[in-house]
């Protein structure tokens, strides 16, 4: 029952990263190549192993923690009769496991006995799915009469699939035996288990064999380890640091090249040096080799380690915000994957279920259709309806019949609670609520007794012959388009013999081993035909707080969304309209794709995106909507036009959809590059939220499924709009800014070593000594910058009003190519202000060489330090602290290490702090190496703002927050200049809006926003045209 | 310029302050990354002040430092070429590697102004790496404060043994050291010249063992510099110690010693030279030089310029964004300028 399984989140690139700098650590070892002391990158590794090591350690030890609590767990087993005490890791497969009430299950049991009644409910399954209701569990027909007695006797075989995580279904056979049944196989299914973890309830004790232990329990298989998720940065990162390495290769072998022309040209003459006349073979790579160790620090040996302790941060802070605590039930947000949460702020697409996620998934039963009756209609409470009132009490049989169906057929477990008063438990919310309002119709439901309820368009085509249902189409048509979601109540009476015949039938079928559903589906299709239709009842599903003014605030901020429903189509349209997902008639325009053949579908799909092409000048509201069966048909034989229309709608809704479907789409909008959030809460809904780049779970009603599965988990929907806008906004903005700074930092000490070595004959020298050059990286450079984490650029306020900001996080705007050649030169700038006034300010008589090292090392602490001050936005304590702090520990440390006689630097930092000079030194080189960038930085801010900067100064000179919606009436284009699909577009396409890049099919894409069309970003396309580099451009 | 952003709502609520809960406020507030910040706003007053003032501070301070540069005076002599005799000047190599000949010199430095003791004397070599890799790790500090006994030496190389014995002290450094000697004279008198406490005190103390005397020292068959007496131990041989404080640059000046007396114009030093050392064969440079010293060092033009420079480029910057703030004055948060200047 251990499981000490780690697997790091981007294994792949640290695994990379991991082999370089082991390498390089291995070459430091051939002392003729080190530049200095080799502790110079092992420190730094052991360093960075060993904080990676003792957070894994750290996991590792609290899993362990709650391992051996769960494994050392006593529990009773019966052996040969006798109950004893084990471990609950000793428990095997097939001991015979006794519980009592309220225990916990150790491991998946197969029920044998329990105390008490056949049909209790016995199973709090909470910890598993996250339903608080009890589940039924019975014990199976075999075992039905046994005597406990003759417990240790029994004997038997008990065929189980194959482990796997589902926890709803379990096909398995039992046979019993002689002396007990003679051989008879007995089948089993999830009623007859009790799963790990779940609970006892109501039930005194009861006996099981186990079935799966350890990792092959349900819960154990389903705990799994979710495919690692790479983000859009992370990806960015890598190829920056691919490129990086790239330029570290040819700088190596450009130096290695000069040194060695340098070495047999001019060294040779340099008596002082002894060159040997003849050398090792060896000889040609020393150089390069030496030169490849200097460079090694180009690629930021604490980037990793820093990254992952800010993300983990990102992720707490989540985890914290009060603002998404769900106040009614007091779920905080959770964040299952701490890696990912910059991708937030990164959202193209977002993928919804309705119900439960848009939806409170609060059934209230508002309406209904009795007969040709309409009740519930004045005042849209069904309940309170007079003439329901008076057609119950005067006993009219439709009226009766209808309730009755309503109060029986479902699986609701009545519970009787110790007040007396009776609560009902449903795994179905409709079927609740349907049981709930028919107990206030005074059909009080207190027992278990067969009747149909099912979706409208499923129950329809049994109806018998001849009874009139267009009363009832046009009931269910009406109520549907309220938003309401209908169940039709039929009811047919059986004969005795037609029932029996069925019931083998259908014993038959549920102990099949394979396609058991199926079977049982298909057995008790036989029984529905002939129905005579009762009515129709209309159930309310309300939306959650907020969600329209979500949804409003995600499009504004240039997000997708496409809803993805197995309701049906006027019902998921409703729902759309009532919360903001598409406009009414005369803005918003809803296409539709239906069909049931291949040239149906084909050719509604060929009409509408002929109009979805043509409708992309006009500032129009344009959806398409698809029904499962088309989608299926679309998806299958017409995969490019689908995934053209996909790339030009910003909305879709796609009802009757299987949770299958729904992992398709994402599918679908993720080969198209787009990044692609999927938000659920139910079982349904997991396949998606695994499949998406980001999946987030609603703790909601449904259980926890989807919020185990999902990356991130909220209470609410509307929590959404902060867990993007502001979290991930700032997730993105800080990790743009460490991980271009980490570069920065490193090629500037690089740089300055390049540039020295050009004047030390390109031997490969090192300026700075050992000890800086390990504290560099790993102290002096990297604290500041860590508190970056809670710089803010912006106000959660300014952010929340301007979603359409979003957009630089969504083009990835702070970290691209381009911004990174911006640090780059800025790291080549500084490495050059460092080094010429390094050495024309200690020139002659000072130009001892541990005093220039120290000299350029404390320029570039100062720089560095001045650098994160300006990029900083906002100032808390926390970044002065570290920021000037760092700077004072700068200091102690070269004091602590010039203290030390053995020291290469013994006496250094003193003489040179005790030197006028020193510290003109640095000032110059701060005033040099400031002055032009931040006369850059303010003319850019000030003359070339961005959206951000004019936010920035809005919201602090106090000035009156102008509305950017409105600058601009011109549609903004969002460019996307190479698809990755062969679609071509027409060009006749109005000339004023024509963008840069025709030939792309997005570029004329529009905002539609409800709110002002509005030209927001209107220098991007010269940007991403100059510069090579677009949204969705990732991999070109 | 700044602005506070605080947890309005928190601290609205907040009862009277103590230290716990101080603390508990504090990371709640970190928690929800609502802790108070200041907001810097790039204004252009702001900015441009920011500028001017860098200038008016910079200025002053680039004179003041051009001006301590100016007041330390200093004779540079470069004696390289002209020590060498007439008929050598064609093969300079020759003439310093022949053994044979006696290399003395003698040069004339005319002061032009009055120089006020100390004045120190620096030998200056130019295009020579001491920063060469091959060459700067080639020493072992340890056997430089342990002598003898510690033998893990091979940093050294090739200068670690000769004849099978260790060298001490061992490697191309100390085996290359500077060996050219200058004595001084004013108008045929001495001149005052002291030679000690030329090496920095903690080198002296802690570097360099107090009993440790060179051993087997230039006894091989290449004779690289300077030979040291055996008899005087590492830590008084000062004119060791400096040499062995490798340059970074290319071009650099070691200390020899100190005139005690001060010149005065027109004064005529004579100096007597050795000129042992070989920088013929990889067309170094040397010289010598006669240098007082300010508050700041020696005569350095390079830190009082820059200073200047920048002072006024930064005058130069702000006198531009004055400008510019004067021609387009637009309030801040509003983006209704030209939209052809953005998109241009």
């Amino acid at each position: 029952m251990k499981r000490f399984v780690y697997i790091n989140d981007d294994e792949a690139s640290k695994e990379v990263m991991n082999q370089y700098f082991l390498l390089i650590a291995c070459l430091q070892l051939w002392s003729l190549i080190t530049p200095v002391n080799p502790a110079s990158t092992w420190g730094p590794l052991i360093f960075i192993f060993a904080v990676s090591a003792s957070k894994e350690a750290w996991d590792d030890y609290h899993r362990f923690l709650s391992d051996k609590i769960a494994n050392e767990k006593q529990v009773w087993i019966v052996k040969h009769g006798i109950k004893k005490h084990i471990q609950a890791q000793e428990i095997q497969v097939g001991n015979i496991v006794w519980l009592r009430e309220n225990d916990e299950v150790p491991c998946d049991l197969v029920l044998l006995f329990k105390c008490g009644k056949k049909w209790t409910h016995t199973l709090q399954t909470a910890a598993l799915d996250g339903e608080t209701d009890l589940k039924t569990r019975v014990i199976p027909s075999a075992c039905v009469g046994i005597d406990l007695e003759l417990l240790h006797r029994m004997k038997g075989v008990l065929e189980c699939p194959v482990p796997d995580k589902d926890i709803r279904r379990f096909d398995a056979n039992m046979r019993l035996f002689p002396p007990f049944i003679d051989n008879d196989v007995c089948s089993l299914t999830i009623k007859n288990t009790l799963l790990q973890s779940c609970y006892l309830r109501n039930t005194e004790w009861a006996c099981g064999a186990s079935v799966y232990t350890g990792n092959q329990t349900k819960l154990g298989m389903s705990r799994g380890i979710a495919e690692p998720k790479l983000t859009a940065m992370d990806a960015m990162i890598d190829k920056l640091t691919g490129a990086i390495f790239v330029f570290q290769i040819v700088v190596v072998l450009v130096l290695g090249v000069a040194g060695n022309v340098w070495k047999d040209t001019e060294a040779r003459k340099q008596w002082y040096v002894q060159y040997p006349a003849e050398a090792p073979w060896y000889e040609l790579l020393v150089i390069p080799l030496r030169f490849e160790l200097l460079c090694s620090i180009m690629i930021p040996i604490s980037i990793k380690v820093s990254l992952d302790l800010v993300k983990g941060l990102y992720a707490k802070f989540i985890e914290w915000d009060v603002e998404m605590i769900d106040q009614e039930t007091g779920t905080a947000s959770y964040a299952a994957n701490t890696a990912i949460s910059e991708d937030l702020g990164q959202v193209e697409y977002i993928l919804t279920d309705k119900t439960g996620t848009l939806t409170d998934n609060k059934m209230i039963f508002r309406r209904c259709c009795i007969g040709s009756i309409f009740y519930g209609n004045e005042n849209g409470d069904a309940l309170k309806d007079a003439h329901l009132l008076s057609a119950i009490t005067s006993g009219s049989t439709d009226v009766i019949r209808f309730l009755t169906v309503m109060a029986i057929g479902n699986t609701v477990i009545p519970v009787r609670s110790k007040a007396g008063d009776i609560v009902y438990k449903a795994q179905s919310q409709d079927e609740e609520a349907l049981v709930i309002a028919a107990a206030k119709l005074n059909m009080v439901f207190v027992g278990k007794n067969a009747n149909l309820l099912g979706a409208d368009e499923s129950i329809l085509p049994y109806a018998c012959a001849g009874q009139q249902t267009r009363t009832i189409t046009e009931a269910v048509e009406h109520y549907a388009q309220l938003g309401l979601r209908t169940l039709c109540l039929a009811w047919r009476e059986l004969e005795e013999d037609e029932y029996l015949e069925w019931l083998v039938k259908f014993k038959e079928a549920s102990s099949v081993l394979v396609d058991r559903e199926w079977r049982i589906a298909e057995v008790c299709q036989r029984l529905e035909h002939d129905l005579y239709i009762l009515g129709v009842t209309a159930i309310e599903d309300r939306l959650q707080d907020g969600v329209p003014e979500t949804i409003e605030t995600l499009r504004k901020a240039g997000i997708n969304f496409w809803m993805l429903t197995g309701d049906k189509q006027n019902t998921a349209i409703q729902i759309a309209l009532s919360c903001n997902f598409i406009s009414p008639e005369p803005k918003g325009q809803l296409l539709l794709i239906d069909g049931k053949s291949e040239e149906d579908v084909s050719r509604s799909l060929e009409r509408v995106l002929l109009t979805m092409r043509n409708t992309t000048s006009e500032p129009k509201d344009v959806a398409f909507v698809i029904d499962g069966w088309a989608l299926e048909i679309a998806v299958k034989h017409h995969r490019k036009d689908f995934v053209e229309l996909a790339i030009l709608s910003r909305t879709a809704i796609c009802c009757r959809v299987t949770p299958s479907q729904k992992a398709q789409l994402v599918e679908i909008l993720k080969s198209c590059d787009y990044r692609t959030l999927a938000i659920g809460d139910g079982g349904n809904d997991v396949r998606m939220i695994q499949q998406a780049d980001i999946g987030v779970g609603i703790s909601g009603r449904e259980g926890l499924q989807a919020a185990r599965a999902a990356d991130y988990s909220i209470g609410r929907f509307r929590f959404l709009k902060r867990l993007i806008l502001v979290h991930g906004r700032y997730s993105y903005n800080r990790r743009a800014f460490l991980s271009q700074y980490s570069f920065y930092k490193s090629l500037l000490i690089c740089f300055i070593q390049i540039f020295f070595s050009f004047i030390s004959g390109v031997s490969g020298t090192s300026l700075f000594n050992s000890v800086s050059l390990m504290a560099y990286n790993v102290f002096y450079t990297s604290v500041p910058v860590l508190v970056s984490v809670i710089d803010k650029d912006l106000s959660e306020t300014s952010v929340m009003q301007h979603p359409q900001i979003l957009f630089y996080c969504q083009a990835g705007r702070l970290l691209n190519p381009s911004t990174f050649a911006g640090w780059f030169g800025r790291s080549l700038f500084h490495a050059i202000v460092v080094f010429v006034i390094t050495i024309h300010a200690y020139a002659n008589e000072k130009s001892e060489m541990e005093e220039l090292g120290m000299v350029a090392l404390s320029g570039c602490i100062w720089l560095q330090a001045f650098v994160v001050a300006q990029e900083t936005n906002s100032f808390t304590v926390l970044q002065h602290l570290s920021i000037w702090g760092n700077l004072v520990g700068f200091y102690v440390i070269n004091f602590l290490f010039s203290a030390i006689p053995s020291s290469g630097m013994y006496t250094i930092m003193f003489r040179l702090c005790s030197q006028p000079s020193y510290w003109i030194t640095m000032f110059l080189i701060i005033g040099a190496g400031m002055g032009p960038i931040f006369a850059l930085k303010y003319y850019r801010y000030t003359y070339r703002p961005s959206k951000i900067n004019i936010l920035q100064q809005a919201e602090r000179t106090g000035g009156p927050i102008v509305t950017i919606g409105n600058i601009e009436t011109q549609p903004r284009t969002m460019e996307k200049e190479v698809s990755p699909l062969p679609i071509t577009q027409p060009k006749n396409r109005s000339p004023v809006y024509e963008p840069l890049l025709s030939e792309s099919p997005n570029a004329t894409r529009r905002s539609f926003g409800p709110g002002t069309p509005l030209e927001f970003f209107q220098s991007q396309s010269r940007l991403s045209s100059s510069s090579g580099y677009s949204r969705n451009c990732k991999d070109n | 310029m700044m602005e506070v952003e605080g947890s309005n709502t928190w601290m609205n609520r907040s009862p009277p302050p103590q230290s716990s809960f101080v603390r508990s406020k504090a990371l709640y507030q970190f928690k929800q990354q609502k802790l108070p910040a200041c907001k810097p706003v790039l204004t252009p007053t702001s900015v441009i002040t920011v500028f001017m003032l860098m200038g008016f501070v910079f200025i002053p301070i680039g004179f003041v430092t051009l001006r301590a540069s100016r007041d330390s005076i200093e004779i540079v002599d470069r004696y390289d070429v002209e020590c060498i005799p007439e008929e050598y000047r064609t093969n300079k190599l020759s003439y310093i590697t022949d053994s044979s000949i006696l290399k003395n010199c003698t040069r004339y430095l005319k002061v032009q102004k009055y120089m006020k003791a100390p004045i120190f004397i620096y030998y200056q070599l130019d295009n020579y790496y001491q920063n060469h890799r091959r060459y700067v790790k080639s020493r072992s500090d340890q056997q430089l404060l342990h002598g003898q006994e510690y033998s893990h030496t091979s940093a050294c190389e090739p200068e670690e043994s000769s004849n099978g014995l260790p060298i001490v002290p061992c490697g191309l450094i100390a085996w290359s050291m500077f060996n050219d000697t200058f004595t001084f004279a004013r108008e045929s008198a001495k001149l005052k010249v002291s030679r000690s406490n030329i090496a920095w005190k903690s080198d002296r103390e802690h570097k360099f063992g107090k009993d440790v005397y060179p051993f087997n020292f230039q006894n091989g068959s290449l004779i690289g510099g300077a030979k040291l007496d055996p008899k005087v131990p590492l830590s008084d041989q000062e004119d060791f110690i400096v040499w062995m404080r490798a340059a970074a640059l290319l071009s650099f000046r070691k200390l020899y010693g100190r005139i005690e007396e001060d010149l005065e114009p027109g004064n005529v030093v004579v100096v007597n030279l050795m000129n042992n050392y070989n920088t013929y064969s990889f067309s170094g440079q040397k010289k010598l030089i006669l240098s007082t010293s300010s508050w700041l060092g020696g005569r350095n033009d390079f830190l009082g310029i820059t200073y200047l420079v920048v002072g006024a480029s930064s005058i130069v910057i702000s006198i531009i964004f004055m400008l510019l703030h004067l021609k387009n004055p637009r309030p801040y948060g509003d983006n209704s300028w030209n939209k052809k200047s953005l998109s241009s």
